[in-house]
């Protein structure tokens, strides 16, 4: 009960502050008659985008770490096997974030609504 | 990204506007491997020393790999393709962390360029290798006329996974590559000289580490269209 009383209170105190960011962009946007409101958003976006992906990332990498050195006290004559096993599954969850830096890169250089917005 | 503009040693021999950066750091890399391979060729011996010793060690580790994960039959076959891989991003990718050059690999048209023909390998060594009963492969885990509606949603979801092979393979080592180069440059304009050296070190062994990964993973995409039903 406790804590879907905080859950929804954050929820409603993080739009309360994010709804002044969007009206105040875009009302910059329409004064001005450029796209800075695509240049905003996209860089709120990076931004979140970069970070919930590395968020993941860690707790992913963080989880097959502490397996690994539990594999390898257990039997520290493994340690080569499970090493390697190791580095090919942290490659693999890394990839998943340089997918989500990928996508922020889009976003911020290749500008993927220009010539609409133009 | 307009106002960081580098200059590289390459744009004293070829101009680069006529010729991308990619393609002629992507030759220098075919020109260091044919040299190297001559080089060894010259005083090749039994025992080896030096150079040769170094990579017969590469070439060993593959072959290890390849024959454990693909099979006697068809791994001395697909050995080859899966090697020159390995050496071309493993060269390439070193090659990003000497100031003056840039990485082939740092561009996805390079990457997309061994991706496909990996993907497009799968396929041909899969059809050649098993015949139209390739097609079981797509079809999951139940073979019956009941099963239908599971085959044909297995067979989608699987094409699916296919098509995703290729464009994984591509934007996970573009992904790297580019991150890293990056991030040296926004750390050397912000604190330069001994932060930006740490990063170089992580970089070397990002850069091993993602040659290893191309190589396994399109190791183990034709292993699982080459595997016989016995």
């Amino acid at each position: 009960m406790k804590k879907t009383v905080v859950a929804i209170s954050l929820t409603l105190i993080l739009l309360w502050v994010l709804a002044p960011l969007c009206f105040a962009a875009e009302a910059e946007a329409a004064a001005k008659g450029s796209n800075v409101f695509y240049y905003a958003m996209a860089a709120l976006a990076a931004g979140i985008g970069v970070g919930i992906g590395a968020l993941g990332c860690g707790i992913g990498q963080g989880v097959a770490t502490s397996k690994a050195c539990e594999g390898i006290a257990r039997n520290p004559g493994a340690s080569g096997k499970i090493t390697t096993s190791l580095i090919i599954g942290l490659a693999m969850v890394e990839s998943l974030t340089i997918y989500a830096l990928v996508v922020a890169l889009i976003i911020l250089f290749v500008n993927p609504f220009g010539k609409l917005l133009q | 990204m307009e106002a960081l503009h580098e200059t590289l040693l390459m744009d004293a021999i070829v101009n680069p506007e006529k010729i991308p950066h990619n393609v002629s750091h992507a030759f220098l890399v075919c020109i260091i491997l044919i040299l190297v391979a001559l080089v060894i060729r010259k005083s090749i011996r039994l025992v080896p020393k030096g150079t040769q010793n170094f990579v017969e060690v590469i070439t060993e580790a593959i072959l290890n790999l390849v024959e454990e994960n693909i099979g006697h039959h068809w791994g001395k076959t697909l050995f080859p393709f899966i090697c020159t891989i390995f050496m071309f991003i493993l060269v390439g990718n070193c090659m990003g962390l000497i100031p003056g050059f840039t990485a082939p690999t740092a561009n996805i048209n390079t990457n997309a360029a061994m991706a496909v023909p990996v993907f497009l390998a799968t396929h041909y060594y899969g059809i050649r290798v098993n015949g139209i009963k390739y097609i079981n492969h797509f079809l999951g885990p139940v073979r019956s006329i009941f099963a239908l509606p599971l085959m044909i949603l297995m067979f989608v979801v699987e094409f699916v996974g296919h098509l995703a092979r290729p464009l994984t393979l591509t934007v996970r080592l573009f992904g790297n590559m580019i991150a890293k180069h990056i991030l040296l440059l926004v750390l050397a304009i912000l604190a330069p000289w001994i932060i930006p050296t740490s990063i170089l070190a992580l970089g070397v062994l990002v850069s091993v580490v993602q040659a290893f990964v191309f190589t396994l993973l399109a190791t183990l995409y034709l292993a699982g269209a080459v595997e016989e039903a016995h």
